[in-house]
């Protein structure tokens, strides 16, 4: 199994939740982050002051799938997130060594 | 051994302990779904969880030689047990606790453990609690309802004694604990009752409150009647009532979940009012009507806590009542009527009352509240607001302010707001189920006006760059406003906010609010969702969104509200709803539509064939002619539209017919204390620059003041300034003196600076002393067709003059001119060219310093 996580654009993340679910990926974690890639940030001007914003709001999507989805999930998540312009995100993907189900105890199968 | 053992004798045939646990479950389990699980039942197990542990302890006694007793605490010293309910108990020892003690206390718990039982054990020596432990709340309130389970009754009747007894060192703290332990436990639910999915153990209003309320009236009137004032029948009554509503839906949780869960959802709600079997023949108004019992119980219960902590703490200082209006005085208990007779004829003059509350920083009194709502009955929502002067009265309570949220509850709670208003009491503890709302819609609504009133109070911390813009608006009650009636249409399933204005309609005609301020209350509640769309669920770096926030805002103003009503509206869904990272989001969409708004709308100007032309000219006056709109119209920016509405934009057709090269007409007119200022002329050098002069000259403050011109030429100069010494007030000829003064220095026949000098010199002086930060920004981006010019200063007198006649001086022509006045703080924007285009870099330079001169900025750097 692979965790997939996604940092995508805030507006994203409905159109690829609904993409993944099509793939019947099961559990998946939003998270709120900050962060920038290579646009590193700019800066903006309110009343005539400059400001620096070098941190994004950006959405955080993880999911854990079988090895043989990764790739389809890869291309919904690539296909839905990108607008082609910069800040569009990253996808990474990280192998999952154990995966247990708290409640039961029970060991998934990776 | 010394224990005097209740009866529980082992013997060989008895029943397992597991076998009595498990039979008295089931004993408990058939009542619960008979929808018994209240009191009686939750005794009944806790009597038989008492013989299972006598009999262990009776199993365990041998292991130790010292006095000890067995004492149920908490909720089972209250014999609250319910079917998954921890059991709290307090191991107490007459003696040193040694091996053998704790060989006990083992052979105590393990079977415990092993029947599955969470327990809360807590293991004391008797002379530890000579003193109070004041560092374990929890412990402190779990002892009030201790009760001798098992062993030695001397360790116990002791112990009742020390915690219990008339010289007990235990009781003040007990009550600190009780009063700190509730404020964290409602904190925690954000302080309101109205729970869409509550915990019916711990939220406000529910199960704990009860208990915390007869342990209060315990503590702190021991062996006398009890006295907490409630107004819904006997206190007994009233708490018993509640309890056993609150114990049997908790059993009924208990029984569904098989767990110690006791958080009412959605899904629990509709199980639950069919097992009731609520009134309502389908499962959402059996929810409502079983839900509609819970805010009844929880309602009362934190009216009767609040007065029992009153009661417990009651306020320092002397018993004495002070006057602080027609009919109104102030004493400990809060504000109330001195002639009751008086004021139950009187409804218009109840908005007093709170008013007088918020201005003392104290509440209403209970029995002014109680008077009210015996009352409030017979008065039609007319008769609250007769005259104008009602109506300044609840727009200015309406205010933003510590204690605003707190008046409005009251009013709430009183049925005052839903008499005032009946179209408020349509959402009346509406429930509204989705996965983000916590709370009934009456609630959310009054909630985001708290999270509003927060952002006004000065010594809040938190979103000090919302509540900068909220202390810039003239109008925030208008937000207010807007708030109280935002999700009135909630009643229905309907678009909301469409029939939220729908509703809003009949409240703003009968506090006869003026059409512009009811114009502006209709657009945000309206538009009440938009900008949090726009700023969460569009891409915050697509110019396009800020652009499309802006033509729909349109000004400033409507923009600032407009945030801040979104800002209140999402913090009220939930407590953890409004993040710093949708704060953030939320702000950054502010600016870039601010900036799209003040720098960047030169390029949009109104052309030809727009919509909104043909409209005017559809609906234009006889006398205008078709052609007359077209010519006026065109080549101003959009935003001329935004700012006046059709009657004014005829007006000035009609100033700018015909117009000679050097005349200068204007129309002049009063809205409560503020002046509006329109200058229709010729374009020419140096009119801006003029006006603000000649406004100066008459010492006028001006508030707002805008410039632009079309392609025929004309200027349109619109002003909005207070007459702080009521010249034109107190002076007949004081319009047309100002006129002509107008006419003379435009025309080049006066000339001004002279006239200012003196004036200027002083100004000069005064500058020194204003400690506000001063800016000058160029800005190249955000127009294709000019150069803007941020400047910031010192509001003071005659600034906008020496600003513009410094722009002017540099040979630049000044387009379009945005400023606005907050306060100590003057906010102006010029669009400016030179020659027809943008300015140079060069000239930038040279200008800016000019600038800094004039504004002060230079000095400040120095």
């Amino acid at each position: 199994m692979k965790l997939v996580k996604a940092i995508v654009r805030p507006n994203k993340v409905d159109e690829v939740k609904d993409a993944l679910a099509a793939y019947n990926v099961g559990g998946m974690t939003v998270t709120e982050v900050r962060g920038h890639g290579r646009q590193r940030g700019h800066s903006a001007v309110y009343r005539g002051r400059e400001y620096e914003v070098s941190l994004l709001p950006k959405m955080k999507i993880e999911a854990v799938v079988p090895d043989e989805m990764v790739e389809e999930v890869i291309d919904a998540i690539m296909s839905t997130a990108r607008t082609g312009e910069i800040g569009d995100g990253r996808v990474f993907v990280i192998p999952v060594e154990e995966s247990r189900n708290i409640r039961t105890g029970e060991l998934d199968a990776v | 051994m010394t224990t005097e053992q209740p009866a529980a004798d082992v013997s060989v045939g008895e029943p397992s302990l597991a076998e009595i646990l498990s039979a008295a479950r089931d004993e408990y389990r058939a009542e619960i779904r008979l929808v018994r699980g209240g009191a009686q039942a939750a005794k009944d197990y806790s009597t038989r969880i008492d013989g299972l542990l006598q009999r262990i302890h009776a199993e365990a006694a041998s292991q130790t030689e010292t006095p000890v007793a067995l004492v149920a605490i908490g909720g089972y010293g209250r014999r609250h047990l319910c079917l998954h309910s921890d059991i709290d108990l307090l191991i107490l020892f007459d003696g040193p606790i040694a091996a053998a003690e704790e060989r006990f206390v083992k052979a105590l718990l393990h079977p415990l453990w092993d029947l599955g039982f969470e327990v809360g054990h807590q293991v004391r020596q008797l002379s530890e609690l000579e003193q109070a432990e004041t560092d374990n709340p929890e412990f402190l309130v779990a002892v009030v309802d201790s009760r001798f389970l098992a062993g030695d009754a001397r360790v116990c009747a002791r112990f009742d004694t020390l915690i219990h007894g008339p010289e007990s060192v235990w009781r003040q703290p007990t009550v600190e604990a009780l009063v700190g332990l509730f404020a964290e436990r409602h904190h925690h639910f954000n302080a309101t009752i109205y729970q869409l999915e509550p915990d019916v153990k711990e939220a406000p209003g529910a199960l704990r409150d009860v208990v915390a309320i007869r342990a209060l009236v315990a503590l702190t009137q021991p062996g006398t009647a009890r006295s907490v004032p409630t107004t819904s029948g006997r206190l007994d009554e009233a708490l018993d009532e509640a309890e056993e509503f609150f114990l049997r839906i908790r059993s009924l949780l208990h029984l569904q979940h098989r767990r110690n869960l006791n958080t009412l959802s959605h899904d629990d709600q509709e199980a639950v009012a069919e097992r009731f079997g609520s009134p309502g023949g389908e499962a959402r108004g059996q929810v409502e009507a079983l839900m509609s019992v819970y805010f009844h119980h929880t309602r009362i219960i934190a009216r009767i806590l609040a007065a029992a902590i009153t009661e417990a703490n009651p306020p320092i200082g002397p018993g004495t009542t002070k006057p602080v209006g027609d009919n109104i005085r102030a004493s400990r208990d809060g504000i109330g009527f001195v002639d009751t007779v008086r004021a139950s004829l009187q409804p218009r003059t109840w908005l007093h009352a709170f008013q007088a509350a918020i201005d003392e920083g104290c509440p209403v009194s209970p029995e002014a509240l109680a008077f009210i709502e015996r009352h409030s009955d017979r008065y039609t929502s007319e008769e609250f607001f007769p005259g104008t002067s009602e109506r300044d009265l609840f727009l200015h309570l309406l205010t933003p302010k510590p204690g605003l949220y707190e008046r409005l509850s009251e009013m709430h709670e009183s049925g005052l707001l839903g008499r005032m208003f009946p179209e408020f009491r349509k959402i009346y503890c509406r429930v509204i189920r989705d996965f983000y709302h916590k709370y009934t819609a009456d609630e959310h609504t009054l909630l985001t006006i708290r999270n509003l009133s927060e952002l006004a109070d000065p010594n809040a911390t938190r979103r000090r760059r919302f509540a900068r813009v909220l202390a810039e608006l003239r109008h925030p009650e208008l937000i207010v406003l807007a708030l109280l009636f935002h999700d009135v249409g909630k009643w229905t399933n309907r678009n909301h906010a469409e029939e939220s204005v729908r509703m809003a309609e009949g409240p703003l005609r009968r506090l006869q609010v003026p059409p512009e301020s009811i114009r502006t209350v209709e657009f945000l509640i309206r538009h009440h969702l938009q900008m949090s769309v726009a700023a969460f669920r569009r891409d915050s770096e697509d110019p396009e969104v800020a652009r499309q926030l802006a033509r729909l805002v349109g000004t400033e103003d409507r923009l600032k509200m407009l945030c801040l009503l979104t800002l209140a509206d999402i913090q009220a869904v939930g407590p953890d709803t409004l993040t710093p990272w949708k704060e953030d989001l939320l702000w950054r969409l502010y600016v870039d539509t601010y900036n799209r708004i003040t720098l960047g709308y030169g390029d949009e100007v109104i052309a030809s064939g727009q919509s909104s032309i043909a409209q005017l000219r559809a609906h234009r006056p006889p006398e205008i002619s078709e052609r007359q709109v077209s010519d006026f119209l065109e080549g101003l920016p959009q935003r001329y539209l935004r700012l006046v509405g059709p009657g004014t934009v005829y007006a000035h057709i009609r100033l700018s017919r015909d117009l000679e090269p050097d005349e200068v007409r204007l129309t002049l007119d009063k809205h409560d204390d503020v002046c509006g200022l329109s200058v229709v002329t010729k374009d020419r050098p140096r009119i801006f620059s003029n006006v603000c002069g000649v406004l100066s000259y008459f010492g006028m403050d001006i508030l707002r003041g805008q410039a632009m011109s079309n392609r025929q030429n004309v200027v349109i100069d619109l002003f909005r300034f207070v007459d702080a010494d009521r010249f034109l007030e107190l002076n007949e000829s004081g319009p047309s003196e100002l006129t002509r003064l107008l006419q003379d220095v435009v025309t080049g026949n006066v000339e001004l600076t002279a006239m200012l000098k003196g004036r200027d010199a002083a100004a000069r002086a005064q500058r020194g002393k204003i400690r506000v930060d001063s800016l000058v920004h160029f800005d190249h981006h955000y127009s294709d067709r000019y150069t803007v010019v941020e400047i910031g200063g010192a509001n003071q007198w005659g600034l906008l003059y020496r600003i513009s006649r410094v722009i002017s001086q540099h040979g630049c022509d000044i387009d379009l001119v945005l400023i606005s006045t907050e306060g100590d703080r003057a906010i102006d924007v010029f669009h400016l060219t030179r020659n027809g285009a943008k300015l140079s870099r060069d000239m930038e330079q040279d200008l800016r310093a000019d600038l800094e001169q004039a504004v002060g900025a230079a000095d400040e750097a120095r």
